[in-house]
C-alpha cells in the first residue's frame, strides 16, 4: 500500500476539526464535532484544533474556542468568502500538511463531503464517510469510526492503522453540541493564504436560499393528513414546541392547505426524523416511504383500521382535533415549569 | 378570418399505428359517441376528445400527447361505438409511440423500472411480497395437490387495504374446503400495468417470463384477485389449447356456490350495491358472477345503481391512472360513491383492488360513516362468520 | 469539433434489504440478494443521456466489478449508452474508496479523452458518497456535485449545473473536462428502448480490462490499496414497528404521548 503524504511517525498528537461556516455562522455539525473532539482530546490528552476558512471570520474563532477548541487556525481571504473546492481544497491541504494532525474531522455536509473526498485522495489516506459514531482507542491513538451502509441495514467499525490523517466525515446531528464556555482560553493562529483568482476554476453564478426548511433532517416531523382539516397552524405550533417542522400528505397539499414543498412521501420529501408524528393520515404507500427512516413513529387517527397503525411504534385511536391542543397545552406548561 | 391551419400528415405514423393496432382506427366514421360517453366529460369542461384522437390517428396528425394519458381504458366508449372500433387498442398504440420518443407522463418510466427491478409496480421490496400472508400458512402451489393457484397480484400483495381482500379470500376458500396454493415471494407480476401504459414491448417480455413460470410450475387453473390480472391472463397470455384456464375469483366463488361447496348458513342483513369493475364487466362480459355470490347470502339485498353493468362508471384507476395524480375535483370515484349512497345501500361491494382503493377513499372523504366499501370476498367472509339461525 | 464524450460510472449493487452479514468472515453475504443498478447511478445515466440528446456525442459506461455485472450494465446500453468498460480482476476486490477511485481513474484514462464524467451521488451499499470527489482528484479535473440539471457551452468548454443546497440551490460553472455527480432522485430515468434492447444484449460493445491491462500499480488496488480496514460488522435488523396502542383515559394518553416523544428526542 502506498504511504500517505505523512505517516504515523510524523503526526502531531492532535485532532483537527474543519469549521464550516456560511455567511458568518458556524454550521451546527462543526460545533457538534468540537464537543466530541473535546471529549476525545481529553481522553488522550491531545490538542483540539479548529480549522476555519472564510473572509472576515475572526469572531467565529472565538466561538470555536468557547465550544472546546484549544487552538483555531484561521485562513482569512476574500477568495475564501464562498466555498469553492479549489480554493478551500488548496488552503486546507496546505494547513493540514503544516500541522500534520493525527485525526481530521469534517462535517458530512454537501461541501464537507466534497472537500473530504477530494483531500483524502490528495493525502493518499483513507476516509470514513458519514460516521454515526466515533471513539478513540486509547492505547494506540486509533480512531474507530462507525459507519452504516445498505440503507442503514449494516453497521461497520472502521480503522486506519498506517495512514494519516485519519479522516472522517461526521453525520450532522449525531453528537450533542456543548454549551459555549466563554471563560475557555485558546490560541488563534492566522494562516497566510496565497491564492490567485485563476486557481479557482468554479464560478458561482447564482445562489438561492428560499425560506423553506430542509425537511429531510428535522428532529421532529409533524405530518398532517386529511384528518387535520386544513389546520396546519396548530401543527406548526406543536412542531415549534418540539423543535421540528411540519409536513403533509398529498390530500391537504392538493386542497391548497399547505405548500407542495412540504409533501412527504415517494413523490415528495423523504425524511429521517427522530420522531414522526402522523396526524389524521391513513398511511398510504406513498407517504410511508417518506417516513420509514424515522426512529419513532407515533400516529393519531380516528379510524381503528387505519393502515398507519401497523406502521407505527405508538398510536392512538382518537381525534387529532382533541389530542393536538392537549399535547400543546401539556408541552407548554412543562416548558413553563422548567423555566420557573 | 381565422388563420389557415396547416396540417402535417404523417403517412409513416399511420402505417405504424395500423401495424400496432391491427388497423383499429380505420373503421371509425367520426360519429362522436365515444367523446360523448367518456366519463371525463362528467368531471371536466375540456373533456377527453376521443373522436378527435381517433381522427388524428387515422390521418397521421401528431399532437394528442397531453390528453393521451387521461384515458382509464374503461371501455365505455367501445361498449357504445356503433362501428365496434377497438378504441382502447388505438390509445395503447398511440401510447406505444409516445414511449418510442420518450414523451410519456411523469411517473410512468418509474412504474416500469419498478416492475423491472422489483417485480411489482409499487416500488416495494420483492422479498416482502408474501408478507401479507404471514400466519396464514398458505401452501406453496403444487400441481399434484392443488385444484387451483391463488394468484394474488401486486396490488393485493402490497397495498394495505387490498391485502385485506386477499386475507378474506383465503378464509372463504378454506371454509369451502378448496385445496389451493400460491407462489409466495416468487409470484411474478402479470404485467398489466405495462400494457395499460402502452409499453407493449415490455409487456410482451413480461408475458413470456410469467407464462414460462406458470408452465414450469404446471399451473392450469388460476384465480386472480384483480380483474386486471385476470384480463391479461385470459386475453393476452398464450393459451395452450385447454390447459390454461384463468378465472376471476368471483367467478370461482360463484362456481363453488353452484357446486354446493360454498354455503352461507347464517344471514347478513345488509343492503348492498355492486360496482361492476371495468375489467370484469365491460372488458370480459362478466356481470353475474359477483351478483350470484351476493344473492347466495341470506338476507343480503342487492340494489343496483342507476348506471350498472355495461353502463357502470369507472372508478378512475385503470389505464395506468393508479400511478398518476388525479385532482380531487376530477375523480370519477367521487361521483360513483355518491351514486352508491343514493341507492340507500350500507355497503358498496367491489371486485377489484383499484376500485376498492379509489372508492373507499372517496367515500371516506365525501360521506364518512355512510357507506362501507368491501370486496366480494370480504362480504363473503363476513357472512360466513354469521351463525346458523 | 470532436465528438463529445461522456463517461458514466455505474455500480451494480445487491438490494439492501436482502443483505445478510457473515459474522465469521466479517463480510457481507450477498448470495441470496437480487442485484440492481445502484439507483443513484440511474439518475447519472439519465443526466448523461439528456446531454447526448441535446449536444450529441457518445455515452460510455465504466464499472469496476466482477463479470456478473455485465448483463446489468447492458441495461445502460438499452437506455441509450454506447459502450461498456468493465474493470474486472480479483485483485480489485476488497477496495475502499481510495483504491476504487484509483482504479476507475486508470480505466477512464485508458478508455480515451473525456469531456464529462457523471457519477451517482453515492452507492446504495457503501453509501460513502466519496467516489465522485475522489475520482475528480485522481484525474485532476473540476467537479460539480449534486446536480439536478446541467448544460454545456461547447465553445467556451464549460459546464453549468444546478446544484441542490439545503433549502435552495446554486448555479455553478466549471471548465471541461468536468466530473459531475447526480443528485439522487433528481430526475426520472428513462425506461429502456426495447428496439435498442435486443441490440444491447447481443452487441460486442463491451470491453473488459484487468489490472494488467490498466497497468495498475498492484499496491494501489483492491484490499492492498485500501488504507481503511473493517474491524467489526453487524447487521441492523429490519425495523419492525412496535405497534403499541396508547390507551387509557384522555389525560393519561396525552401525558404518555408527551413522554414517548420526549424520550425519543
Amino acid at each position: 500500500m502506498p504511504p500517505s503524504r505523512y505517516g504515523v511517525n510524523e503526526e502531531s498528537k492532535s485532532i483537527w476539526v474543519y469549521l464550516e461556516q456560511e455567511e458568518g455562522i458556524l454550521e451546527n455539525v462543526s460545533l457538534e464535532m468540537l464537543s466530541k473532539g473535546r471529549e476525545m482530546a481529553d481522553l488522550l490528552k491531545w490538542k483540539l484544533v479548529g480549522l476555519l476558512l472564510g473572509s472576515g471570520v475572526g469572531p467565529l474563532a472565538l466561538e470555536a474556542i468557547a465550544r472546546g477548541a484549544d487552538e483555531v487556525r484561521v485562513a482569512d481571504h476574500p477568495l475564501l468568502a464562498q466555498f469553492t473546492i479549489e480554493g478551500h481544497g488548496l488552503v486546507v491541504f496546505d494547513a493540514v500538511m503544516q500541522g500534520k494532525p493525527s485525526i481530521f474531522l469534517l462535517g458530512a455536509t454537501l461541501n464537507g463531503r466534497d472537500l473530504a473526498g477530494r483531500l483524502a485522495v490528495r493525502f493518499r489516506t483513507g476516509l470514513n464517510a458519514d460516521c454515526t459514531n466515533l471513539h478513540m482507542d486509547e492505547k494506540d491513538g486509533l480512531l474507530v469510526s462507525e459507519v452504516s451502509g445498505f440503507g442503514g441495514g449494516v453497521v461497520a467499525m472502521i480503522e486506519m492503522h498506517n495512514h494519516r490523517p485519519q479522516m472522517a466525515t461526521v453525520r450532522p446531528g449525531v453528537f450533542e453540541m456543548r454549551e459555549p464556555d466563554i471563560t475557555r482560553k485558546g490560541d488563534i493562529i492566522n494562516i497566510p493564504v496565497e491564492l490567485k483568482p485563476e486557481q479557482i476554476k468554479t464560478r458561482i453564478l447564482e445562489r438561492v436560499r428560499s425560506g423553506v426548511v430542509d425537511l429531510t433532517r428535522v428532529p421532529v416531523l409533524v405530518v398532517g393528513g386529511r384528518g387535520v382539516n386544513g389546520d396546519f397552524v396548530i401543527l406548526k405550533k406543536l412542531a415549534d414546541l418540539l423543535g421540528g417542522d411540519v409536513g403533509a400528505t398529498r390530500p391537504p397539499v392538493d386542497a391548497g392547505h399547505i405548500e407542495r414543498e412540504r409533501q412527504i412521501g415517494q413523490t415528495g420529501v423523504v425524511s429521517s426524523p427522530k420522531v414522526a408524528l402522523c396526524c389524521g393520515l391513513s398511511g398510504a404507500f406513498h407517504l410511508l416511504v417518506g417516513i420509514e427512516k424515522a426512529d419513532v413513529v407515533v400516529s393519531i387517527n380516528t379510524d381503528p383500521d387505519a393502515p398507519i397503525f401497523e406502521f407505527s411504534d405508538y398510536y392512538i385511536v382518537g381525534d387529532v382535533g382533541q389530542y393536538l391542543p392537549a399535547l400543546i397545552q401539556t408541552l407548554q406548561s412543562q416548558r413553563e415549569a422548567s423555566h420557573a | 378570418m381565422a388563420d389557415d391551419v396547416r396540417l402535417q400528415l404523417d403517412d409513416d405514423l399511420v402505417e405504424r399505428l395500423n401495424a400496432l393496432t391491427g388497423g383499429a382506427a380505420a373503421v371509425c366514421y367520426q360519429c362522436g359517441t365515444c367523446t360523448a360517453s367518456c366519463p371525463w366529460g362528467l368531471v371536466r369542461e375540456d373533456h377527453l376528445p376521443v373522436r378527435t384522437i381517433i381522427h388524428q390517428a387515422q390521418l397521421g396528425v401528431p399532437g394528442w400527447q397531453d390528453k393521451l394519458w387521461l384515458c382509464t381504458t374503461c371501455g365505455q366508449c367501445e361498449a357504445l361505438c356503433p362501428r365496434g372500433v377497438k378504441i382502447i387498442d388505438v390509445f395503447r398504440g398511440l401510447r406505444e409511440l409516445a414511449w418510442e420518443s420518450n414523451h410519456v407522463e411523469k411517473g410512468l418510466p418509474s412504474l416500469l423500472w419498478s416492475i423491472y427491478w422489483n417485480e411489482n409496480p409499487w416500488s416495494q421490496p420483492p422479498s416482502q411480497r408474501a408478507a401479507w400472508a404471514r400466519g396464514l400458512d398458505i401452501p406453496v402451489f403444487d400441481d399434484k395437490k392443488h385444484e387451483i393457484l391463488l394468484y394474488v397480484g401486486c396490488t393485493s400483495s402490497y397495498d394495505r387495504r387490498a391485502q385485506k381482500i386477499a386475507r378474506a379470500l383465503v378464509t372463504v376458500l378454506n371454509t369451502a374446503g378448496v385445496k389451493f396454493g400460491y407462489l409466495g415471494n416468487d409470484e411474478p407480476c402479470c404485467g398489466e400495468s405495462a400494457l395499460s401504459v402502452g409499453n407493449l414491448d415490455y409487456f410482451n417480455e413480461i408475458v413470456n417470463k410469467t407464462a414460462g413460470i406458470f408452465n414450469e410450475k404446471k399451473v392450469t387453473q388460476l384465480i386472480a384477485i384483480s380483474p386486471h390480472c385476470y384480463d391479461v391472463f385470459k386475453n393476452h397470455y398464450p393459451q395452450t389449447a385447454d390447459t390454461f384456464k384463468p378465472l376471476h375469483y368471483t367467478q370461482y366463488l360463484a362456481q363453488l356456490i353452484t357446486d354446493g361447496r360454498l354455503k352461507f348458513p347464517g344471514a347478513l342483513k345488509e343492503k348492498i350495491t355492486f360496482q361492476d369493475p371495468c375489467y370484469l364487466g365491460r372488458h370480459n362480459a362478466e356481470y353475474e358472477g359477483p351478483r350470484q355470490v351476493l344473492s347466495a347470502i341470506p338476507e343480503a339485498e342487492v340494489i343496483e345503481m342507476a348506471a350498472n353493468r355495461s353502463d357502470g362508471l369507472c372508478c378512475g384507476g385503470g389505464g395506468g391512472r393508479m400511478w398518476l395524480e388525479t385532482i380531487n375535483a376530477e375523480r370519477f370515484s367521487n361521483l360513483r360513491a355518491k351514486e352508491a349512497e343514493k341507492t340507500g345501500a350500507g355497503i358498496l361491494a367491489t371486485a377489484c383492488p383499484f376500485c376498492i382503493v379509489c372508492l373507499e377513499d372517496s367515500a371516506k372523504n365525501l360521506i364518512p360513516g355512510k357507506l362501507r366499501v368491501l370486496d366480494i370476498a370480504e362480504i363473503a367472509a363476513l357472512a360466513l362468520e354469521k351463525p346458523r339461525e | 469539433m470532436p465528438e463529445l464524450r461522456i463517461v458514466v460510472c455505474v455500480k451494480v449493487v445487491p438490494k439492501s434489504e436482502e443483505i445478510r452479514v457473515d459474522y465469521a468472515t466479517k463480510l457481507l453475504d450477498r448470495s441470496n440478494a437480487r442485484s440492481e443498478i445502484n439507483p443513484p447511478d440511474m439518475n447519472a445515466l439519465e443526466i448523461a443521456l439528456g446531454v447526448k440528446d441535446r449536444y450529441g456525442g457518445r455515452v460510455d459506461i465504466i464499472s469496476m466489478g466482477p463479470p456478473y455485472f455485465e448483463p446489468w450494465l447492458r441495461v445502460g446500453l438499452a437506455m441509450g449508452c454506447d459502450h461498456i468498460y468493465l474493470l474486472s480482476d480479483r485483485a480489485f476486490g476488497g477496495a475502499d474508496t481510495l483504491a476504487t477511485t484509483y482504479t476507475l481513474a486508470r480505466g477512464i484514462e485508458k478508455s480515451g479523452g473525456v469531456d464529462l464524467i457523471i457519477c451517482g451521488e453515492e452507492s446504495a451499499d457503501g453509501a460513502t458518497g466519496q467516489v465522485p470527489a475522489g475520482l475528480a482528484e485522481w484525474l485532476n479535473i473540476s467537479q460539480l456535485t449534486l446536480l439536478t440539471e446541467i448544460s454545456l457551452d461547447l465553445e467556451r468548454r464549460v459546464a453549468t449545473g444546478r446544484r441542490s443546497l439545503k433549502g435552495g440551490y446554486e448555479i455553478l460553472e466549471a471548465p471541461l473536462p468536468c466530473l459531475v455527480s447526480a443528485k439522487t432522485a433528481g430526475n426520472e430515468p428513462r425506461f429502456m428502448d426495447f428496439k435498442r434492447k435486443n441490440w444491447a444484449y447481443e452487441t460486442e460493445r463491451v470491453t473488459i480490462w484487468n489490472a494488467a491491462d490498466l497497468k495498475a500499480d498492484p499496491d494501489h488496488i483492491g484490499l492492498k490499496g485500501s488504507p481503511t480496514t473493517v474491524s467489526e460488522l453487524a447487521s441492523m435488523p429490519v425495523r419492525e414497528r412496535k405497534r403499541k396502542q396508547v390507551d387509557g383515559n384522555f389525560q393519561s394518553a396525552v401525558e404518555e404521548l408527551v413522554s414517548i416523544i420526549r424520550g425519543a428526542l
